[in-house]
């Protein structure tokens, strides 16, 4: 380009061109650099996701909204697993309540006496003394009483055992042995001899205790009753049959 | 006419070992710094075959009119409109009218030339 003749303006013309040079050096810089770095981003979107980038903006919009909308319903998730918690951790108490009434109630029905039991035990037969009565003695040192029986139970008590009966009738908190004329009376039952007396607990304990000298049994032999004591390992000891009606009596204030 | 060229080079190679990646939402301030360097590299041009070239003048129209354009889409960004579009469009205008200066100069000195 340099046309002019003399050496001055040659020089000048040279710098001007090498300055015009670096000048549009720089904007071409900046225009190589920009477009291979925007031509491998878009390759890179385009690779990696297949989806030209001027749909990109909308399909962020879409995906910013919709984890908004999951983040909402996680919230309402989360709500609902608590109150699932809850709920099933009151619904289990409930059971656990109902359970241990459950069991209570059997406990309380056994001991009330409402339960047919079996267990290892003993039973006492008792029975009228065979002697005839002496001449000009009271028959009634010959026949057992209400007493006697009594005795016997009080004693199985005593001596551990943990359910009684006589002829089949469950001893219980409001049982009475008594007699009418010449019958006994158990739990309103009247009865005849043979009295059998049917226990459960252990069978060692309770025929040690029976046995011992000057115990009821002992006192009823010396008189002549046929006494018979059998330890059996197998004892089955019948419902009370009976009702039990608090008319008069309520629940005291302290337990 | 080396120099343009290492630039050129300079800025490709540049591109090649930083991956650099722009973030979605600078795409537009990409397009217009592209659009701001092909103007002005066109206006240089222009200006070199018109013997009016002013380095001054160059590096500030460069600087100027990018910084402009940026800003513009700035604004755009704020407001929600696309406002960086009159700058595209204002660049691709010019750039258009250079292309067809340096064209028609290029043209006419060839065919003198020829005669």
């Amino acid at each position: 380009m340099a046309e002019a003749g003399s050496r001055g303006p040659t020089i000048e013309a040279s710098r001007r061109s090498i300055r015009w040079q670096a000048a549009l050096a720089v904007p071409l810089a900046v225009a190589g650099f920009l477009v291979v770095t925007q031509a491998r981003t878009e390759l890179l979107i385009k690779r990696t996701l297949r989806i030209p980038s001027s749909q990109l903006e909308e399909l962020a919009f879409a995906l910013r909204e919709q984890e908004r909308h999951r983040g909402a319903l996680e919230g309402q998730v989360a709500v609902l697993r608590s109150r699932l918690a809850d709920y099933e951790r009151a619904a289990a108490e409930g059971r656990t309540a109902v359970a241990r009434m459950n069991r209570e109630m059997q406990d309380l029905r056994a001991l009330a006496g409402l339960t047919a039991l079996e267990g290892p035990g003993l039973t006492v037969t008792l029975n009228d003394s065979t002697r005839p009565p002496l001449p000009g003695e009271d028959p009634n040192k010959t026949i057992l009483h209400y007493s006697d029986i009594a005795a016997v139970v009080s004693e199985l008590w005593a001596a551990g055992a943990e359910a009684v009966t006589v002829n089949g009738e469950r001893i219980v908190s409001t049982t009475g042995i008594t007699c009418v004329g010449t019958t006994i009376l158990c739990n309103t039952k009247r009865m005849a001899p043979p009295y059998v007396v049917a226990a459960i607990g252990d069978p060692a304990a309770l025929q040690d205790y029976l046995r011992r000298p000057g115990g009821a049994l002992d006192q009823l032999a010396s008189f002549d009753f046929p006494v018979r004591l059998s330890v059996a390992p197998r004892v089955e000891i019948a419902p009370y049959r009976g009702t039990f009606r608090f008319e008069y009596a309520g629940s005291g204030a302290k337990e | 006419m080396w120099l343009p060229a290492v630039g050129l080079i300079l800025g490709v190679a540049l591109g090649f070992l930083f991956s650099v990646e722009i973030p979605l939402g600078y795409v537009k301030y990409t397009a217009i710094m592209i659009l701001a360097a092909i103007d002005t590299i066109l206006g240089g041009l222009r200006a070199q075959v018109e013997h009016r070239f002013d380095l001054t003048i160059f590096l500030s129209g460069f600087v100027v009119n990018a910084a402009f354009a940026a800003l513009l889409a700035g604004i755009g960004d704020l407001l929600g409109l696309d406002i960086y579009l009159g700058a595209v469009i204002a660049f691709s205008i010019r750039i258009f009218d250079n292309v067809g200066f340096i064209r028609r100069d290029v043209l006419m000195r060839y065919l003198k030339s020829g005669r």
